[in-house]
């Protein structure tokens, strides 16, 4: 049932104004000045602030892919390998680890990612695939990563 | 490896001197490069909170090269703040009246405009040659590979190898050369 006209020209929404107002005034409660004692400040301000609330809770989540992604391909720069041979490697041999994991174990055990990176990269190794996208920019030598073996061969030379 | 020392990471937050060579690289793609290491965008521990950053010398920036006809045809803005103060500068009279200006600015624009910016740039050294202070250049340890190969130029060959070079034909008496 929908009153058109007559519960509209009340002024008085009901007896429990008070505690209507009081819902608003606590999520007010840590503003400053006017927005937190004027009831039609406080509820616009309060409005806009559940408005970000909710836009921020996607926000956050991508924020963290954002810097997992950040540090998962620095760290695989140190052992030059693309975060995109790493994911094609690591998926080959069947280690479904995700990106949270992987930034984790990239920045907190970096021994432990070494080892992912050179697992993912025998992988590519053994199976003949070629990733293309370190050859964008041309070095004037033909340079492919899985050939640069630095650490090796410092091992190697300093016996 | 006892399990004690798995996760030791020595010197993590330490400060590392890097150095690049700007000849022949082209300042807005070096930039990206550059600024990866300003920011600290090439560490695992990276957070935008975490002053993680290193320092960068960059040596050589008078040996910038623009592509195309960029030289003459980027302007770079400035206004006074005056009524009138608008001015336009082509890429080759900034680069005249200031060889390090032109990566400064293709650094500083690669990166987000946030309050951490400026303090960020504060890690950055450009020298327009070669010759560095003692005091910067003992810190550097590690050099940036420059993104493309300097191209050798022929009259700075010697000539005995031009000389020696194998020649597919001479040209003839009544050839005039450009």
């Amino acid at each position: 049932m929908v009153f058109l006209s007559i519960a509209n020209w009340v002024r008085s929404r009901g007896p429990d104004e008070i505690w209507r107002k009081r819902r608003v005034f606590k999520l007010a409660a840590h503003y400053i000045g006017r927005r937190r004692n004027c009831y039609s400040v406080a509820v616009r301000n309060v409005h806009r602030a559940l408005v970000y609330a909710t836009k921020a809770r996607q926000l956050k989540k991508q924020d963290m892919i954002d810097l997992w992604n950040t540090r998962i391909t620095a760290a695989c720069e140190q052992h030059n390998i693309t975060y995109y041979t790493l994911k094609e490697g690591l998926d080959r041999s069947n280690i479904m680890l995700d990106r949270k994991s992987l930034s984790d174990l990239a920045a907190w055990e970096p021994r432990t990612f070494e080892c992912l990176a050179a697992v993912a990269k025998q992988k590519i190794d053994y199976d003949g695939f070629i990733d293309g996208t370190d050859r964008k920019q041309p070095t004037g030598v033909n340079l492919n990563l899985k050939d640069v073996m630095l650490e090796a061969w410092l091992k190697e030379n300093k016996k | 490896m006892s399990a004690f020392k798995r996760v030791q990471q020595w010197a993590t937050f330490a400060r590392t001197w890097h150095v690049f060579d700007c000849k022949w690289q082209d300042p807005y793609d070096s930039a990206q490069v550059i600024k990866k290491y300003l920011m600290g965008l090439h560490k695992p521990i990276y957070h935008p909170t975490n002053d993680c950053g290193d320092v960068v010398v960059c040596i050589n920036s008078r040996d910038i090269a623009l592509r195309g006809d960029e030289w003459r045809k980027r302007a770079y803005f400035h206004h006074t703040g005056y009524p009138g103060g608008a001015s336009w500068t082509l890429a080759w009279e900034l680069h005249n009246k200031d060889p390090t200006m032109i990566i400064r600015k293709a650094i500083y624009r690669s990166m987000k405009g946030n309050l951490q910016r400026r303090h960020t740039m504060e890690r950055l050294f450009i020298f327009p040659g070669e010759d560095v202070p003692q005091d910067i250049m003992q810190n550097v340890t590690n050099q940036i590979r420059q993104l493309r190969l300097v191209p050798t130029r022929l009259d700075h060959i010697p000539e005995e190898e031009v000389q020696k070079y194998p020649k597919v034909m001479d040209y003839p008496q009544d050839y005039v050369l450009k």
